[in-house]
């Protein structure tokens, strides 16, 4: 009778704890998908920015005709982005192209007739919306990287983690200059 | 990091306030269903039988046509991407949305001079968000950002399903205490059966089960729909990283007195950000939203 009971509760006891490693185990695959799908977001925006410059550049040369140094610095930056080929420098060559934009802009302010071109205005709202865009990519990739984290770190996911390989993911740095990201005015 | 994890706890206690509420608003259902069977068949579970499809049914066609419902109500039109305020408005819900993690929400808006904004829709990826022309107008970049982050907050954690759950489920109740009271109207159920003194007694408790049941679901679901809106203002704040934009938000809609009457029905009050029917300074236990002035201090704090 008590042997009887003894094993209900120990297979009672693996069912449960199998039920628990394979919740978590998904847990954790989908935490770590949602990692890599944060990734390749913030890949598509920086590229949407790299297609947007020349079609700005077309359209601010006409006017901004003594402003060489400005224009030259935006399309530096942007070839320095495309060829960086270490994460390092693709982070400062993406600082030195949100900087370079923000340069134009700032300076853009002094050519009333570009500010009444439509196709201006257009891609000013295009472009700060796609910068916008990166940072908030930027912050759900931290945050699915906190989330992966917290979940291998603490109980019980810690154990299942250690059998499964899963290490913990590093965080992006994000560079002083992005947080004053140029913000649309309403 | 010290300022996350005080969000932290505000988002985890909010949602433990939930389920305890959920939980007792599911027993006071169960209560409910049960006296009904006691009454009537001297047998609480047969009621189950008719109680529980009664509440699937209400919630599954209140839920599959929730967004038609809302939309009309509000009266609200998809957003112009050639007026630049609307242009720019859904531009920040996509942002906001890459910010959850979620695919971008259909915009909407609402022509009225309000401050408000509601978000509605049947599962996080498939969802609506409306803003009140009033408030492209009122508010600056950075309030706007946090009024959207607010409601992506809702979608994102599957308030407008439990809103809606627990609403069919508070009128489940009420129906299921309606037919009960007809039915004691029209010749007594059960009292002709049974003399037994200790069966009256339940039975009394019963009946007085099913009088205040649906007061107090109705309460229930208020307090819900509160701790819900903290929750949202609380995870709005994360994904924005910004609480003051939001609470500078409040404090405009607390100070805004328009001229014209509110638009749409009572019913999507709770949808909205702040309650547009009720003065601001009357805040209860019947209120859908909590009072304001806590809402700001409590985002400040974060």
């Amino acid at each position: 009778m008590i042997l009887e009971i003894g094993i209900i509760i120990l297979v009672l006891i693996l069912v449960i704890v199998l039920l628990v490693f394979l919740s978590y185990y998904n847990k954790i695959i989908r935490l770590e998908n949602r990692i890599d799908n944060s990734w390749a977001q913030i890949d598509v925006q920086l590229k949407r920015r790299a297609d947007l410059i020349p079609n700005l550049m077309e359209t601010v040369k006409g006017y901004m005709t003594h402003e060489r140094e400005v224009l030259e610095n935006v399309t530096k930056a942007r070839s320095a982005v495309m060829s960086a080929d270490t994460p390092q420098k693709n982070i400062e060559a993406d600082n030195m192209l949100s900087g370079a934009l923000k340069s134009l802009f700032a300076v853009a302010e002094n050519y009333p007739d570009l500010k009444a071109n439509q196709n201006f205005l257009n891609l000013q709202d295009e472009l700060t919306h796609t910068e916008d865009k990166i940072a908030y990519s930027r912050q759900h990739y931290n945050d699915s990287v906190l989330s992966f984290n917290n979940t291998i770190e603490t109980f019980p996911g810690v154990i299942f983690a250690k059998r499964m390989g899963k290490t913990e993911r590093e965080m992006l740095q994000i560079p002083e200059a992005d947080k004053e990201l140029p913000k649309v005015k309403f | 990091m010290a300022k996350q994890m005080l969000l932290e706890d505000h988002i985890r206690k909010n949602k433990q306030n939930t389920v305890v509420i959920c939980t007792f608003m599911a027993l006071l259902f169960l209560s409910v269903v049960f006296s009904f069977g006691y009454i009537y068949f001297r047998n609480p579970y047969i009621a189950l039988i008719f109680g529980v499809p009664i509440a699937l049914v209400y919630i599954a066609l209140t839920y599959s046509f929730s967004v038609q419902t809302v939309l009309s109500a509000a009266k609200a039109r998809p957003a112009n991407p050639r007026v630049r305020e609307e242009k720019l408005l859904i531009y920040k819900a996509e942002e906001i949305a890459i910010a959850a993690g979620l695919p971008p929400p259909k915009v909407y808006v609402q022509d009225s001079e309000y401050i408000n904004a509601f978000a509605t829709g049947k599962k996080p990826e498939n969802s609506v968000i409306c803003v009140t022309t009033g408030a492209l107008q009122k508010l600056k970049t950075d309030e706007l950002e946090g009024v959207i982050s607010h409601e992506m907050s809702h979608i994102q954690n599957h308030d407008i399903l439990i809103a809606t759950v627990t609403l069919a489920v508070v009128g489940s109740i009420a129906l299921i205490a309606e037919i009960l009271f007809y039915s004691f109207l029209w010749g007594g159920a059960g009292r002709s059966r049974g003399r037994n003194d200790g069966n009256a007694i339940l039975i009394v408790i019963a009946i007085i089960l099913v009088i205040l049941a649906p007061i107090f679901s109705r309460l229930t679901y208020l307090a819900i729909s509160r701790k819900r809106e903290y929750l949202a203002d609380a995870n709005g704040a994360r994904l924005s990283r910004n609480p003051e934009g939001l609470a500078k938000a409040l404090e405009k809609i607390k100070n805004d007195i328009p001229s014209e009457k509110p638009k749409g029905s009572k019913t999507v009050a709770p949808l909205y950000i702040a309650n547009p029917f009720k003065g601001q300074s009357v805040s209860s236990i019947w209120s859908t939203h909590p009072p304001l002035d806590e809402r700001i201090k409590r985002l400040r704090s974060m």
